[in-house]
């Protein structure tokens, strides 16, 4: 890993009752890094994500540039700059797209232009601003997933975590989603990006790490996966 | 039978007081969509309101807009108080939304007992807004009060719109009652929205109680009926559509006000718990599921 890291999860455990979702998990994403989680389903992935946000109960430890936010509430922690896109969106399905988004903006200081968002958010998914005025509960899978992430872009995030973006989308939708995806990592975004297959997301990735049974079981650059017979065999095909 | 008068004049009474109805089924909304939890205790922020408002018009001599003023902001501390020191420590703790409902109506009671201690167990009243009524039209009577509430509750309903569809603190607020989670990840205090719709309801149960009271005294045990008719005015509407629940609290007003002038003054209760049944077996979303704020 280079540079300085972003978010660094320290342990970090959880458990739904009796059952042990995530056994203690490290991981580190720096800034500007493109990071997958790869998994099948049930390996603890969105558990993951929901401890590093405070939706799950865990112990452990969250680190954000350095700083310890492990008591930090869900909100505290969007108002770092972490946004997490969750599976299934998290819509608010009875506002329009334009009040999504407006709310998407909540965390960003006075005196920003909510409207150069809304600009910067329509350059990257044109769609959104034909859609502009309907619900969000109207858009077809693929929009409804570009507004999740067009609405987490709003709030200028220094961190995105996203929750299989993929699922339940055309290939094509879903290239189209990983393509911005690369495009605002280029951009210096730093993305965490979790999803069950992705051969694009791993051409997009610098780094790789493997979840199975509630525990990483795989640390390597994205570019070792091609090379490595199971991964290869579970993961790009 | 009664005449077109009379049953006119029913119509007419069961508006307004079906309006006051609506205003405390709206403050049961606004609490339901930012938390899931019924507050049983809406009822007595209507007599808190009423009350608050006569103890200053008699004890401080000070004139209405004054004492509107006073009350309203006062009910709107109380519920804040309330959610500070009941709801907010069993919510944390994650006490079951049963739990939290029960120690509501307990609040309820409670508060009650302190009115008593700090007022009396008397009905209290204070005059019409605007003195000289009632309007006559042909024989039909309507006082002045009426369009006080009238006014006044459309004014209220015209405020919550702007404030659900225009501020950032109510698109907050809507975003919370629709998807709380997803409202924290974006950076909304959630716990702050639930704090705030404990103040807004109380302050709209303190209006609707202040409104009321020139036209039927208000004691300390006021709070239960009103509660149980927004609760009812609620349901009808759709629990947890604000808009829904107002249209639900004029049906009930005046579906109580035909009842009593067609059966009698007995049959009020009767007809408002059998609307609740009716619409519970066969519209268990409510009346006005339409209703629902249309996206902006």
């Amino acid at each position: 890993m280079t540079g300085t890291p972003l978010i660094e999860l320290v342990d970090l455990a959880a458990a739904y009752g009796q059952v042990q979702a995530l056994k203690p998990t490290s991981l580190t994403v720096a800034e500007g890094e493109f990071v997958t989680v790869l998994g099948p389903n049930g390996a603890g992935k969105s558990t993951m994500l929901r401890a590093a946000m405070r939706l799950t109960p865990a112990s452990g430890r969250v680190r954000f540039r350095g700083r310890d936010i492990t008591r930090l509430s869900t909100h505290g922690r969007a108002r770092e700059g972490i946004i997490l896109v969750q599976e299934g969106r998290g819509l608010f399905g009875q506002m329009s797209v334009r009040e999504n988004l407006i709310l998407g903006a909540y965390t960003i200081a006075a005196g920003e232009s909510v409207e150069a968002r809304l600009e910067e958010v329509f350059r990257l998914f044109p769609r959104l601003k034909e859609r502009f005025g309907q619900t969000a509960s109207s858009l077809s899978g693929g929009e409804q997933q570009m507004l999740a992430i067009g609405r987490a872009l709003m709030a200028k995030p220094k961190l995105l975590m996203l929750d299989e973006p993929s699922l339940g989308l055309a290939p094509r939708v879903a290239a189209e989603i990983l393509d911005t995806l690369g495009t605002l990592n280029r951009d210096g975004l730093g993305i965490l990006l979790v999803e069950q297959k992705a051969p694009q997301a791993l051409r997009l990735a610098k780094r790789v790490y493997v979840l199975s049974l509630g525990g990483i079981v795989a640390e390597l650059a994205a570019s070792e996966v091609g090379s490595h017979h199971d991964l290869s065999r579970f993961y790009l095909h | 039978m009664p005449d077109a008068v009379q049953f006119i004049q029913s119509l007419v009474n069961g508006v307004g007081v079906g309006l006051i109805y609506g205003l405390v089924g709206i403050g049961f909304c606004v609490i339901y969509n930012a938390s899931g939890i019924v507050n049983f205790a809406q009822g007595v922020f209507v007599m808190l309101g009423g009350m608050a408002c006569e103890v200053l018009l008699r004890k401080f001599h000070l004139p209405l807009p004054i004492a509107f003023l006073i009350a309203v902001p006062f009910v709107a501390l109380v519920g804040l108080l309330m959610e500070v020191l009941v709801v907010r420590p069993m919510w944390n703790r994650g006490s079951p939304l049963f739990a939290i409902i029960l120690a509501t109506l307990a609040t309820q009671i409670m508060i009650e007992r302190i009115t008593i201690l700090t007022v009396d167990e008397q009905p209290h009243t204070f005059q019409e807004f605007t003195l000289g009524g009632p309007l006559k039209i042909g024989a039909i009577a309507i006082p002045y009060q009426l369009f006080w509430i009238v006014g006044c509750g459309a004014l209220m309903v015209g405020l919550l719109w702007l404030f659900f569809t225009r501020t950032r603190a109510g698109r907050a607020l809507r975003a919370c009652s629709q998807n709380r989670e997803a409202a924290a990840l974006l950076g909304i205090p959630v716990g702050a929205m639930l704090l705030l719709s404990f103040a807004l309801s109380a302050a709209l149960g303190a209006v609707a109680g202040i409104l009321v009271t020139p036209m039927q005294a208000i004691a300390f045990n006021s709070g239960t009926p009103f509660g149980v008719s927004g609760f009812i005015a609620a349901i009808i509407g759709g629990f947890g559509n604000a808009a829904g629940a107002l249209a639900g609290g004029i049906l009930l007003g005046v579906l109580q006000a035909v009842a009593i002038v067609l059966l009698g003054a007995g049959f009020k209760n009767v007809a408002a718990l059998t609307a609740l049944l009716f619409v519970l077996f066969l519209f268990p979303s409510g009346l006005f599921a339409g209703l629902k704020p249309k996206a902006h």
